[in-house]
């Protein structure tokens, strides 16, 4: 009797010691295959059946239940890291692939952008590179209109001298873009390739002045020097829905 | 989340399994968004596109410098350069008046090294494989008596796609004074 009693005390204190671990996963699969669907009564299942030595014979019986927790759970963690990872690689190469060079350039993929670029471009340098002797408020006002930025000291040092020679000849230059295209669109800012050709005519004085922007090339010539032929990159921004020109490069000419 | 572990848990709430369980599924989620995003990214046509427009631009940029790039005494060299660069009818001119042109800049003594300045496409046609370029051109010119002399071209071209690569197929000035070709 008393040997049952200290049994039962044992036991007791046993479990209180085990079922904080041992419970939480044991329950649900672990009993069954312990007691066959005796679930609750667990706790005193021991007591019925290990009389002899039941520390050892409990440890082994709880074992296969408590080790097939922390295996699910280590699985768990496992497919966690492993998704996660892919996760985070899929992420990253995701975004190499978007921020490439030729994704951020839009030139010619957005083609109603390329066009109103080339467009609003062309007619800026007919404007800004033409020059009536008559009428030198125009290109003033083409300035105003036209430039910010850089451009603005580029552009009054590159017709600077255009300007004193043809107010001297009395001299109508006019400048026409024949091509045109574009290098890069970069959200609100973009790089032009501009050909164009300048005729200028004398009233006074016998030839037209290629001015310092124009190269005259042995095509040039067969027009008896009244055309000059240039060329530049215009760099432009897009403001208050307009594009306007913050560079002009003339190639270190 | 709570109440259904609860239900499987057999009326008892286990904080680590169901914590488990549910950053699983969130990575999951995270897995599964990631990996159309990256697919949708790979197969962006426009990105497609823009590749190519990238790929005859530098193509086009190489073959023009290469064909205004000259020495006299690497003719052989210079002048295979030139024919790899073009297809169809450009490549054709170039190999019929090769033996012509060896012997004229062998007279002249000449050096011409080109250097692009700028170039941009004006047109792509992906599927027909086709592009047109504009390409600033600065050529400088050494004479058999070291002199040097700089000029700048502005040059049209235009590239046909041959075994996935571009080459030029026309090589031109763009026209001074004549009538505008848009």
């Amino acid at each position: 009797m008393s040997t049952t009693r200290h049994h039962i005390n044992r036991q007791r204190r046993r479990q209180a010691r085990e079922t904080r671990p041992a419970a939480p996963a044991g329950r649900p699969q672990g009993t069954p295959v312990r007691t066959g669907g005796r679930g609750t009564t667990a706790v005193l299942t021991p007591v019925g059946a290990g009389t002899a030595d039941p520390p050892a014979a409990g440890d082994e019986k709880a074992a296969p239940a408590r080790s097939r927790r922390p295996v699910v759970l280590v699985l768990l963690c496992a497919l966690t890291v492993l998704l996660g990872g892919f996760a985070g690689w899929a992420h990253a190469e995701a975004e190499g692939l978007r921020s490439e060079p030729a994704r951020s350039n839009t030139a010619l993929t957005d083609l109603a952008r390329t066009s109103e670029i080339k467009g609003q471009v062309a007619k800026a340098v007919d404007r800004l590179f033409s020059y009536d002797h008559a009428d030198p408020g125009a290109l003033d006002e083409a300035a105003r209109d036209l430039l910010t930025g850089k451009a603005v000291d580029q552009h009054r040092d590159l017709l600077a001298d255009v300007r004193a020679r043809a107010d001297e000849q009395k001299a109508v230059i006019t400048t026409t873009v024949t091509e045109s295209a574009v290098e890069r669109i970069d959200g609100d800012r973009a790089r032009v390739l501009v050909y164009a050709d300048q005729s200028s005519v004398a009233t006074t004085g016998k030839k037209a002045a290629t001015d310092e922007k124009s190269r005259t090339d042995g095509a040039a010539a067969q027009d008896e020097g009244v055309y000059a032929a240039a060329m530049l990159a215009v760099d432009v921004v897009h403001r208050d829905g307009r594009w306007l020109v913050s560079t002009l490069d003339t190639f270190g000419r | 989340m709570k109440r259904a572990v609860r239900l499987l848990g057999v009326g008892r709430w286990r904080p680590l399994p169901a914590l488990a369980l549910a950053l699983a599924l969130v990575a999951v989620g995270f897995a599964a968004w990631a990996g159309q995003d990256w697919y949708r990214a790979a197969h962006d046509e426009q990105a497609a596109y823009a590749a190519q427009r990238d790929a005859a631009l530098s193509a086009g940029e190489q073959a023009v410098q290469n064909l205004n790039t000259l020495d006299h005494r690497e003719l052989k060299r210079g002048l295979d350069l030139w024919e790899s660069s073009t297809t169809g009818e450009l490549h054709d001119q170039l190999a019929s008046g090769r033996d012509e042109f060896t012997a004229q800049v062998k007279e002249a003594k000449t050096v011409s090294t080109a250097r692009v300045l700028s170039g941009a496409v004006t047109e792509l046609d992906d599927r027909a494989g086709r592009a047109r370029v504009l390409v600033a051109l600065r050529v400088t010119v050494e004479a058999a008596d070291g002199a040097k002399s700089d000029k700048d071209s502005r040059m049209l071209g235009e590239l046909t796609r041959t075994d996935g690569r571009w080459k030029l197929s026309a090589l031109g000035q763009a026209p001074v004074g004549g009538t505008s070709t848009g």
